[in-house]
């Protein structure tokens, strides 16, 4: 046996395909960016050596900081509103006796296997000042509330947001119905026994036992705010002027309109490292406050 | 349904109400755009923008399907996507399949760093690596074929794809191997004839996961592809922005096209598709 687990030939055979790929398409790159953040590169030349250049350019930018701040924006409205809609849902599918429980599931995470593209394409046309179905369905109600979702310098963010909003909630509850099923139904049977309604029950039981699964929920609806890009990218083109602006999308315009790729990537080192902090501050969290029950 | 004992015994209480409402309420919102999105692609443009905005469509309009296949680019796009999301699937599963083995079960010195190594990719987010993964493939030469896709595409899945395989790995007997090895088998013999096949289950779900990423894939494939007959349907959506603001039946029934292989494998895999997401959830955390 100790021959057959040790085949040098075998573990290279199964292991360098991987550890080749990984490394020119997956690390390499993430190298790549620190590195050449450093330096000033219209992505063709070798590029000079400029030290932090890149990065006190980045600091006195205004985009950066309107960037900054719609990644935070975005970041809290999906956030709160997926995490607090999928509760409830979660919740409600596992305690209402409600028929087609199942149909429930699949509608409500239909939205999450649909192509970004497809879903920012029927926004936009939901959107649209003069066709589109929300404004429409103002008007059918008889309310005077019609506007251009997304030329409004101030309100195209929160339009942009609720469509990431709406369709990663199905995820999220997909995680928080997981959660939930992995509880073992004892503890509420003894909790019914002790006198408690269903409500308490799931504050004292169902919320502390959560608590990874809340925690994931948070990483990703977080790290998803501060990497977005494709929403903005095809609804807004980063507009109205740079109002929806992003880091990645900051980085995008650097690199692929300007050709400025040196200052393009201190944006996306600004963007790993943000990354990074919500990771360990979200664990942290989670690790060493045992009064924190999720969201 | 864990709480059903507790609430047999009780009529309908405000909670169940609210509840009920609820579900339902969610459900229309999360539904009815794409509903709308299904009836206009059945419609003309005076019907969807005049006469009949919300409702079924009053004459089916299947026009707009056989338009949108035939005087668009619609079928070299699913084909591109097809051919992208089945070679990125069976690539991915393949290596990281070996991979994973190699780090569970055998024997050798850095395995551990190894596994570390590339579970690593689990954090490193696609869009901070664009500027030099567009580079890279461009320096491989994959660009202008459907390598440019596959290949970063198959590298950014393999950390997630390692991760699951190695936990079905590392809880299989040992007993595997030794009765194999006992009957003469070699190590390739008993990885392909024994151990494979006993991981099934982890294959369909990363399968299935793998797909619907690579189907639905966006940012990599806008930097990535710029010839119009290796597009993959995300971008030809996209690229039809302009053209159809005359044609909104077309448009809408591209996209259904678009959506409804991915809705498809969803709907029949629904389960397999939830088991990955809370493996995810598990490995992330």
């Amino acid at each position: 046996m100790k021959k057959f687990y040790g085949n040098k030939l075998a573990i290279a055979i199964f292991t360098l395909p991987t550890l080749i790929l990984f490394s020119l398409i997956v690390f390499n790159p993430i190298v790549q960016v620190f590195y050449r953040s450093f330096y000033q590169w219209n992505g063709i030349s070798a590029g000079t050596f400029i030290g932090f250049e890149n990065y006190i350019r980045l600091f006195n930018d205004n985009l950066f900081y309107l960037s900054n701040k719609n990644g935070f924006i975005f970041a809290s409205i999906i956030t709160v509103f997926q995490i607090s809609v999928a509760t409830v849902l979660a919740l409600a599918v596992s305690s209402v006796r409600i028929r087609g429980r199942n149909l429930f599931r699949v509608v409500y995470f239909i939205p999450v296997v649909l192509s970004v593209t497809v879903v920012c394409q029927l926004w936009l046309s939901i959107y649209n000042a003069d066709t589109g179905l929300l404004n429409k369905f103002f008007e059918l109600v008889g309310l005077d509330y019609r506007q251009n979702w997304l030329a409004d310098r101030h309100q195209a963010i929160y339009a942009i947001a609720l469509v990431n909003a709406w369709q990663w909630t199905g995820y999220q509850f997909a995680l928080i119905l997981a959660g939930i099923k992995s509880i073992p139904t004892s503890y509420y049977e003894a909790a019914q026994i002790d006198g408690a309604t269903p409500f308490q029950a799931h504050i004292k039981i169902t919320m502390p036992l959560l608590r990874e699964t809340y925690k994931f929920c948070l990483l990703i609806s977080i790290t998803g705010g501060i990497k977005a890009f494709a929403e903005m990218f095809i609804m807004t083109g980063g507009g109205p002027g740079t109002s929806t602006h992003t880091l990645t999308y900051m980085m995008y315009s650097s690199a692929f309109r300007a050709s400025e790729f040196g200052y393009g990537l201190a944006s996306a080192t600004v963007l790993v490292l943000q990354c990074l902090i919500v990771i360990l501050v979200i664990n942290r969290l989670f690790k060493t406050n045992n009064t924190v029950e999720g969201a | 349904m864990e709480i059903k004992t507790l609430r047999s015994k009780r009529k309908l209480t405000v909670a169940d109400i609210f509840f009920r409402v609820f579900l339902w309420g969610y459900a229309f919102i999360s539904l009815y755009p794409l509903i709308w999105m299904l009836f206009y692609s059945f419609k003309n443009n005076e019907e969807i923008f005049v006469s009949n905005p919300f409702g079924l469509p009053k004459v089916f309009r299947y026009e707009n399907y056989i338009n949108a296949w035939s005087q668009y680019d619609v079928p070299v796009y699913f084909l591109n996507s097809l051919l992208v999301a089945t070679a990125t699937v069976v690539i991915t599963i393949v290596l990281s399949m070996m991979f994973a083995y190699a780090t569970s079960r055998m024997r050798w010195r850095l395995k551990n760093f190894a596994r570390t190594y590339v579970a690593l990719g689990m954090f490193i987010p696609v869009q901070a690596v664009l500027i030099p993964v567009t580079r890279i493939v461009q320096d491989l030469g994959l660009t202008g074929s459907h390598w440019a896709l596959i290949v970063p595409y198959t590298a950014f899945n393999l950390a997630f794809s390692t991760l699951v395989f190695y936990g079905f790995f590392v809880g299989l007997p040992i007993e595997l191997e030794e009765a194999s090895c006992i009957d003469g088998a070699n190590i390739f013999q008993t990885f392909f004839y024994v151990i494979v096949p006993v991981v099934k289950p982890a294959i369909a779900t990363l399968a299935i996961f793998t797909f619907l990423n690579s189907w639905n894939e966006f940012i990599l494939a806008n930097v990535l592809v710029m010839d119009q007959s290796l597009k993959t349907l995300p971008l030809g959506i996209l690229f039809f922005q302009g053209q159809f603001t005359t044609d909104w039946g077309a448009m809408g029934a591209t996209m259904v096209i678009a959506s409804l292989p991915t809705v498809l494998v969803y709907t029949l895999f629904s389960n397999q598709v939830e088991k990955a997401i809370t493996i995810s959830g598990a490995v992330k955390g």
